[in-house]
């Protein structure tokens, strides 16, 4: 008698609850389908967006944004560039507040501020009817399916710029092959009584790490946006190893430097006799051309060497893209503006992108245009660099990020670092840092494949 | 009425049991309020900018965020996972070697320019009093970053000789020489201050007992000092625990021998602001308080006889 009151009180409480949740879903539900209503209504008179960027020469791309349009006007702030803008995002996204509609995020952060569920999903507002303007990997690096997190902007496909002259004065021959480029390494280090190294190993960034191991076929991470309670990692395939070991020999080797990028001594050999090649991305022209002025008119681009002859395969170091936070008040008219500030229409903005901001673009109707082909930069003596950049971007394959970049690239150069440093073996770095990074994503609650 | 005004702090005790008693209550009371108000300013800017903030980070320090579960109370999980964290004890034994290195040779050389600088009246002691100085004027940052161009091996006036200042084994030295050359001119003007309040006539009498100037400085005036002294150097090991700014600023010269765990100030700015680590970070930097804590205990114990901060 008693138990099966108890029961039917347990079965009457466990109906409530369902009730409950019945009634909470519908509520939810009515709701969401109250705030696409109101996204959707038309607001009245002019709207700002708000747009977070670091591009260089971006005023010039606004102006021209808001000159041709009236009832759009974006506001943009330089919140810093990359970690700075990154750690102020988190917080104000944290805070429900103060976030931009609009932001810039690099490529590789994407499935970070996607995994927050603060990014909004484009595709709802019609992202996929320009996803025919993007090459397929560029499009796999900010969507997955019909979901678009962000519109890419531009990318860093990998090539060699390399010295003509110091190729001429110690009778080198442009490598189109990783053993041929060691080959060479070995003759301008006696040719040149070790004064000059064939390049610098940076080993302080990620992406150029990663870059490289793109291209020779690794894939760090197995991890999709759509199931992002599962990752897989991988930092120590086989394929990274052939990568670092070869880099390896190189370094202790005295073929390769080791001063860290983006530092004064590294701008100090770009300008001097000191490399002479420079593994390059397509932001690179730009790039070298503001930090190396005195070694005008000596450098030139060649395609990135290949670790089997005769072979195509291209990474990618580098780019970004825009994307809407949940923030935005009118994710269409916010979506819109992604879309467009530097879309494959935009020739305008483009021309201010490629001209001064030496943006390498991803959108394909820009990148084949004849104003980007065949762009003579007086920096390469003229040459039309992007006839070498162009081709390596197409040919570069999809590559998946993790949802915590910033761990990711923390533990490559750290544990890479302190392997230059205290000559340890590059492919036990490795380890190390597919152990650390394992350990760190279990903590965090991911399934680790 | 006039009773009341017969008493002059009676006004608002009125209705006391006994009028004596009832006027001291009052008037103590009074000047209770007006104590606190006058130290009200201080308790609302304390208790808003350093307790509420001190207390929130230690209830985050209680808890674990992760990105896929989210936020759950892990009590002290946090705290064990530091205590095992190889990385934080590699950076307190960094920043105790640091210390225990760094501030005897700070405190010595500001002493020396203390007492050079206070035997002599000359001209030249006032430039070079505020030549010593400068440094400090300096932000560490741009002191930091200019440091960093001289270490160059490529631009720097070292360049030639071929030492690394940004290598593994010597680069906690060419950390210590940006430190002592920001902060030893700072102790050397505390010092400094504390000879010029010592009565001068006990050189005086010294001098005609016989004393030798050296015997002045290390017999007299430095003892005489030792409060200021104990103070300079519990700022210095304070700062050295806390060590963070300098190495932050060189860490792109060469990340590979300034890891982000360099100190532990470093690992726990690294885990809140680049991994959104801010549970683990709030853990660390109250372990961190903690080591600074005890570290400044046993130096004020060691010298209570000193230094008169008992």
């Amino acid at each position: 008698m008693n138990v099966s009151k108890l029961s039917a009180r347990r079965v009457s409480r466990r109906s409530v609850v369902a009730a409950i949740a019945a009634s909470a879903l519908a509520l939810t539900a009515c709701s969401s389908s109250g705030d696409d209503e109101t996204a959707t209504a038309k607001p009245t008179g002019t709207v700002t967006v708000k747009v977070w960027a670091w591009y260089p020469e971006f005023q010039a791309v606004v102006d021209q944004f808001n000159s041709t349009h009236t009832d759009v006007k974006i506001e943009w702030t330089n919140a810093g560039t990359g970690q700075d803008q990154y750690t102020k995002l988190q917080t104000a996204l944290k805070a429900g507040k103060g976030a931009p509609d609009v932001v810039q995020l690099e490529l590789q952060e994407i499935p970070t501020f996607q995994l927050t569920k603060h990014l909004v999903d484009l595709g709802k507002y019609g992202a996929n009817d320009v996803k025919a303007d993007y090459v397929d990997w560029a499009w796999k690096q900010v969507s997955t399916g019909d979901s678009v997190y962000a519109i890419p902007v531009d990318a860093g496909p990998m090539a060699m710029m390399y010295r003509a002259d110091i190729f001429e004065k110690y009778k080198l021959t442009v490598p189109t092959t990783w053993d041929e480029y060691k080959t060479q390494a070995e003759k301008l280090k006696t040719a040149s009584g070790g004064k000059s190294f064939i390049t610098d190993f940076g080993a302080n960034d990620g992406g150029f790490m990663t870059g490289l191991q793109w291209q020779a076929g690794a894939q760090p991470y197995a991890y999709d946006i759509a199931d992002p309670s599962k990752i897989g990692v991988n930092l120590n395939s086989a394929e990274s190893k052939k990568v670092f070991d070869y880099w390896e020999g190189m370094v202790n080797g005295g073929l390769a430097d080791n001063t860290a990028f983006h530092t004064t001594d590294f701008y100090a050999g770009l300008n001097s006799e000191k490399y002479a090649t420079y593994l390059a991305a397509g932001w690179g022209p730009g790039y070298i051309q503001a930090n190396a002025a005195g070694a005008s008119g000596k450098w030139k681009v060649a395609p990135l060497p290949q670790w089997t002859a005769g072979a195509n395969a291209q990474g990618d170091w580098g780019g970004s893209s825009f994307a809407v936070t949940d923030q935005a008040k009118y994710p269409d008219i916010a979506a819109k503006v992604a879309m467009e500030i530097f879309g494959a229409k935009n020739t305008d903005a483009w021309k201010i992108g490629i001209d001064k901001a030496f943006l390498f673009p991803t959108a394909t109707p820009i990148l084949e245009s004849e104003a980007f082909l065949s762009k003579e930069y007086d920096f390469f003596g003229g040459q039309k660099v992007n006839e070498v950049f162009v081709p390596a971007y197409k040919a570069i394959g999809p590559l998946a990020w993790s949802p915590f970049n910033s761990y990711n690239f923390n533990q490559l150069t750290t544990n890479l670092g302190q392997a230059i440093e205290k000559k340890t073996a590059w492919s036990a770095a490795l380890d190390t840092a597919q152990a650390n990074v394992k350990t760190y994503a279990t903590q965090q609650g991911f399934k680790v494949q | 009425m006039t009773e009341v005004q017969t008493s002059p702090a009676a006004a608002p005790a009125a209705a006391g049991p006994s009028p004596k008693v009832s006027t001291r209550r009052a008037t103590h009371l009074r000047e209770a309020a007006t104590g606190w108000l006058f130290v009200l300013p201080f308790v609302v800017l304390l208790i808003a900018f350093l307790l509420l903030p001190l207390a929130y980070a230690f209830k985050i320090s209680l808890y674990r965020s992760t990105l896929i579960e989210g936020e759950v109370f892990a009590f002290t999980d946090n705290y064990q996972q530091a205590i095992n964290d190889p990385l934080v004890r590699e950076g307190v034994v960094r920043v105790l070697i640091f210390g225990l290195i760094q501030t005897p040779v700070m405190i010595g050389l500001a002493l020396l320019a203390a007492l050079l600088i206070d035997s002599a009246t000359s001209r030249f002691s006032r430039f070079f009093r505020l030549a010593a100085f400068v440094p400090y004027a300096v932000p560490v940052v741009i002191g930091t970053l200019m440091w960093g161009f001289l270490y160059s091996d490529s631009v720097g006036p070292f360049a030639g000789l071929g030492i690394d200042f940004t290598a593994s084994d010597t680069v906690l030295a060419s950390l210590g020489n940006i430190v002592t050359w920001q902060w030893a001119g700072y102790n050397m003007i505390v010092l400094y201050a504390a000879l010029q309040g010592l009565p001068k006539e006990i050189y005086e009498s010294a001098r005609i007992d016989g004393a030798s100037e050296v015997q002045i400085a290390l017999r007299i005036k430095t003892p005489m000092i030792s409060s200021a002294l104990v103070l300079a150097t519990l700022f210095t090991i304070m700062g050295t625990l806390q060590f963070f700014t300098e190495p932050l600023i060189l860490q792109p010269l060469n990340p590979g021998s300034i890891t982000q765990h360099y100190t532990p100030n470093m690992y726990a700015y690294g885990q809140a602001f680049s991994f959104q680590q801010y549970n683990y970070s709030a853990a660390i930097s109250f372990l961190l308080g903690a080591v600074v804590f005890i570290g400044s205990y046993i130096f004020l114990f060691a010298t209570r006889k000193r230094s008169a901060l008992q």
